[in-house]
């Protein structure tokens, strides 16, 4: 996601990473109590895992992510307007820079002349799953968040 | 429910299904189309913006919500 950020930075693209809690509290990165402490581990987001994108932090109860639907790992994508034009209730790199890739072209081709107009599509897209590499992260947390994700799906 | 209970919930302290599935809501998320809901976010230095201060820069913005894992 931040080498997409890159790429369609020039075409027009903002990116953000979205701080909002921890999904799998550890021994290590525990649940908030505090907005210090949340302030805290969304610095750990560009230090620690390496966020290049710039990182905006929600509130300590979740307002933003509790109305855009609270999902751990969601993508929207918002355009100039203030309205959300793409939303996925879970992220995929492949996903997301199609989406850019089609909402680019769009502004291209009403800079060309076309007359477009809104249409709403549904579609099951297909993401990556890496159950490894998902554990990893969660060894990260702490063995107390792979016990819980266990625990929960096995 | 309380300020204090929606901070507790909202920051649950184990990843169990009573805790965490009662905050996905994808299915009742904004629509497509229609204006964003507008927030309060703070940047790393712990100064306030608004959601609206991001998203108004760009022809488009893309968001990630997310955490360590």
């Amino acid at each position: 996601m931040n080498q997409i950020a890159e790429r369609w930075a020039p075409h027009g693209v903002g990116s953000i990473f979205l701080y909002t809690h921890e999904a799998h509290p550890g021994e290590y990165w525990p649940h908030h109590t505090s907005f210090d402490q949340k302030l805290q581990h969304a610095r750990a987001l560009r230090d620690v895992l390496g966020v290049t994108r710039p990182i905006l932090v929600d509130a300590l109860d979740g307002a933003c992510h509790r109305a855009y639907g609270g999902m751990p790992n969601m993508t929207w994508i918002i355009n100039q307007s203030g309205a959300p034009v793409y939303k996925s209730d879970w992220t995929d790199a492949h996903s997301v820079e199609n989406a850019i890739q089609y909402f680019v072209a769009a502004v291209d081709r009403r800079r060309a002349g076309e007359t477009l107009a809104p249409f709403n599509v549904e579609r099951l897209d297909l993401r990556n799953v890496d159950r490894e590499a998902f554990y990893k992260g969660l060894e990260r947390n702490g063995p107390k968040a792979v016990r819980e994700f266990r625990a929960a799906f096995g | 429910m309380s300020d204090l209970r929606m901070v507790e919930g909202y920051n649950y302290d184990e990843f169990v299904p009573e805790k965490f599935e009662p905050g996905m809501k994808f299915e009742e998320s904004p629509p497509l189309g229609k204006p964003a809901p507008d927030f309060s976010l703070w940047d790393l230095e712990g100064r306030e913006t608004r959601f609206s201060a991001i998203w108004s820069v760009h022809t488009y913005t893309t968001v990630e919500f997310g955490s360590f894992t």
